[in-house]
């Protein structure tokens, strides 16, 4: 579904890379979870993918649809919700939930019955008429998690989503990632709630410092670091040895 | 809930930036839905109808005159070509301001990217908005004017059908022109680490040559003999009408389209016209995919530290209060080319505009010849300067945005153990260093060219100072009455601030008072009066501002 072949990014006026050679494989699916440090290059990969930033070197290939040259294909696979959305704060949601809609070509009865669904589940239903500007955090993130899943994207990525959602919110958040792969999507996120990745996800990815140091499945990280026992955490910790910051 | 049908993306996309850079929907949600300040859009329509009227009269009447004046030499559609030229050069000089910001300053561009939209999808929707205003405004300009050709000339249904075509027409080549500029400024400067900087240089040059441009159209269409030259033009047919199109060409086809509508030479021109703009679209259209994105994509990229160990020298001398909110004031203001472009600008042009002229011409030709000091007597010129330089602190809009421009920030300040009193002082010394550094930058190449006594200048500049010191106080504390922190685009928190048009209005106003005390004292022959009365007017307003302070802004600091 998704498939880096050495992607690497260099910042100007950076001496190392950001990401580094980065090859990684995101199967169809799976809910993958890609973690690291502060800096380590989890955004610049995700505004990479997203192409809000282009590659210097590699490939990117979202559901078939080469990046480079194929970006409209490659974008009409992907819903994407930043970790700050943005939105048009003057706007109300349902204008903006239509921009979208137009967007990726829903059509008016599936865009009713999908608007109907999830701004429900958001408690949303209420407030979509009213201006962006007036919305909490919390509800622009369900807004851009709405617009994100309106056209159904075969992958759904989500750069910390976690980041300032209250547990219900949060909640919500994991069983609308668990539904989206059931329906036979893929997700791909990113976190620092090392809890989340563990309990939500099928595999995992470490990236300190631009590289991918681990990738796999919960089970086969343990077998990889020897350690039968250990959660997550202390296998994060140990992977990236008190890695320090980096570009971002 | 109503969930709309699906439609084209472009279209959905134009609506909706124009929806959200001209606030419809918010206004539909305050004034329809909640019923809020509805009010509001009584008093703007009954504030600006009566403007506009007197506009549209005035073009009216002004067509008419000219219309007589250009049937004297067998060129009455002068008047076309007048409007024509107007709305072009307008479209062209603020239409590059317009869509460097909405293609490369605008926040909406992190969401943008990442939709299935192509480059020219993007481009062009944000093209079409501000395409919309320039209709908006063309057409209270154009209106009365072609209205008006039309009964004096006897028009027909040709010339009602060419004017529809012109109207549409009309501001693409400009708009056009300006944003292959800005798409080609924009990806040189983003190559570069100093963006920014280079942004704020590049927009300043490009202003200076744009004026340099016309200053030497005009300058070449008025070289040799005066009495040839005008014989010539008078003699050809439509020869006054070429050379003033020789400023903008496009204008003279639309002149002639309309002019001549009856005929295929009119035709002709309309011809020429819509293919021009066509093929700037088309010019545009392909660098959109060529080149908007890469450039787009490198500005948004941002740049690193190097990444290599580098010495620091870390600044542990302390500052007071007041001196460092003021140098926060002045760097936050310049750093931001969004704030920057749009405030520098006045301290470029005006002295470009006094400069340009002189180049290839003797000072005797020079419409600035005035400023020269054997020109003026002692004192006026100081006073001038002093004028100048309170007006240009208004026309900075930085103290009249200045709580404005905190936007969303303004908590920041707001948790300094300072009180608003400090704050606002604080606040005019880092616009004043901004102010006196721009005006002197303008005012002294002109001044070593008109050969002005350096004492004049220090004295000129010292007045100017204290007079804008006490304006900036006043501007920083109706900014502080209602400031505008609901903004995303930077631009807009200077460009679409109501704060920064009434201080400016109060900047003329004031500016005018005083010019109109030193012109009756120059009448009286007390020159020596004129630095004794800027220095009084500054400490009055100085010591009124400061009472005003005092008593309302610790109240409206409290109220935000």
């Amino acid at each position: 579904m998704l498939k880096l072949e050495g992607v690497t990014k260099r910042y100007k006026g950076a001496s190392v890379n950001a990401v580094d050679n980065l090859d990684l494989e995101v199967r169809p699916g799976e809910i993958f979870g890609f973690l690291g440090p502060n800096g380590a290059g989890k955004t610049t990969t995700i505004r990479m993918v997203v192409g809000l930033l282009a590659a210097d070197r590699g490939r990117i290939v979202v559901n078939g649809h080469d990046l480079a040259s194929d970006p409209i294909a490659a974008k009409r696979s992907i819903g994407f919700v930043p970790d700050n959305p943005n939105l048009y704060p003057k706007l109300t949601g349902l204008e903006y939930l239509n921009l979208i809609g137009d967007v990726y070509g829903v059509d008016g009865p599936t865009r009713k019955r999908r608007l109907d669904h999830y701004l429900g589940m958001f408690e949303l239903t209420s407030a979509v008429g009213d201006l962006v500007q007036s919305f909490s955090r919390g509800m622009k993130q369900k807004l851009a998690l709405t617009g994100a899943l309106l056209h159904e994207p075969p992958l759904f990525i989500l750069d910390e989503p976690m980041v300032g959602l209250d547990p219900r919110s949060a909640h919500l958040f994991k069983s609308i990632m668990r539904e989206h792969v059931h329906q036979g999507n893929t997700v791909f996120f990113s976190t620092h709630v090392l809890e989340v990745a563990e309990q939500l996800c099928d595999r995992v990815g470490i990236i300190n410092k631009g590289q991918l140091i681990a990738c796999g499945t919960m089970d086969e990280l343990r077998r990889a670091s020897g350690r039968a026992g250990s959660n997550l955490e202390k296998l994060f910790l140990e992977l990236t040895d008190a890695g320090g910051d980096h570009e971002e | 809930m109503r969930v709309a049908t699906m439609r084209n993306r472009l279209w959905t996309l134009y609506l909706t930036l124009l929806k959200d850079h001209y606030g419809l929907s918010a206004a539909k949600y305050y004034y329809f839905k909640k019923r809020q300040r509805t009010w509001e859009p009584l008093v703007i329509v009954a504030g600006l109808a009566p403007a506009v009227v007197m506009g549209m009269v005035f073009v009216w009447n002004f067509t008419e005159k000219l219309f007589m004046a250009g049937l004297t030499f067998g060129q009455p559609h002068l008047a076309l070509l007048n409007g024509a030229l107007m709305v072009s050069l307008a479209g062209l000089f603020f239409g590059f301001f317009s869509v460097i910001t909405a293609f490369f300053f605008s926040s909406d561009l992190d969401m943008l990217v990442p939709l299935p939209l192509y480059s020219w999808e993007v481009l062009g929707a944000k093209l079409a908005v501000v395409l919309t205003g320039q209709y908006g405004i063309n057409l209270l300009i154009l209106t009365p004017l072609w209205a008006r050709y039309g009964l004096l000339a006897g028009a027909g249904a040709g010339y009602i059908l060419s004017a529809i075509v012109v109207f549409f027409a009309l501001p693409l080549l400009p708009l056009s022109i300006a944003s292959v500029l800005a798409v080609l400024l924009m990806r040189a400067v983003n190559l570069s680490r100093h963006k920014d900087k280079l942004t704020l240089v590049g927009g300043l040059l490009l202003v200076v040559v744009m004026v340099g441009f016309q200053v030497w159209l005009q300058s070449n269409l008025g070289s040799g003999d005066p009495e040839v030259v005008m014989e010539q033009l008078l003699s050809r047919a439509d020869g006054l009408i070429r050379a003033v199109g020789r400023v903008f060409p496009p204008s003279v086809w639309a002149a002639q389209a309309m002019a001549y509508s009856h005929t295929g030479v009119g035709w002709l021109n309309l011809l020429y016209l819509v293919a021009a703009s066509g093929a700037a679209l088309f010019v545009l259209y392909y660098l959109g995919e060529k080149v908007f994105l890469q450039g787009l994509l490198a500005g948004m990229e941002g740049t690193k530290g190097s990444g290599r160990a580098r010495k620091v020298s870390l600044s542990a001398q302390s500052r007071s209060p007041l001196l460092a909110v003021a140098s926060m004031e002045s760097k936050l203001f310049v750093r931001d080319p969004g704030f920057a472009l749009n405030g520098l600008i006045g301290y470029v042009l005006l002295p470009a505009m006094a400069l340009l002229p002189m180049f290839g011409q003797s000072l005797e030709n020079n419409p600035f010849e005035l400023l020269a000091l054997d020109q003026l007597p002692p004192f006026v010129l100081s006073g001038g300067l002093a004028l100048y330089f309170m007006f240009m602190t208004a026309m900075s809009m930085i103290p009249a945005t200045t709580f404005s421009r905190e936007g969303k920030y303004l908590w920041q300040i707001r948790s300094l153990p300072l009180s608003i009193e400090q704050i606002i002082a604080a606040k005019v010394v880092g616009s004043q260093v901004v102010n006196i550094i721009g005006c002197l930058v303008g005012a002294v190449p002109v001044a070593i060219l008109m050969g002005w006594s350096i004492w004049e200048v220090l004295l000129g500049s010292f007045l100017g100072t204290l007079l804008a010191s006490a304006l900036a106080g006043f501007l920083a504390l109706f900014d502080l009455r209602k400031p505008m922190l609901d903004w995303v685009n930077p631009v807009k928190a200077v460009k679409s601030n109501l704060n920064a048009v009434v201080g400016l209005l109060i900047g003329v106003i004031l500016g005018f008072a005083l010019g109109m005390l030193m012109f009756a004292t120059i009448g009286l022959e007390l020159l020596w009066l004129i630095p004794i009365e800027l220095l009084a007017a500054a400490l009055a307003l100085g010591l009124a501002v400061r009472f005003m302070v005092r008593k309302w802004a610790p109240g409206l600091w409290k109220r935000i």
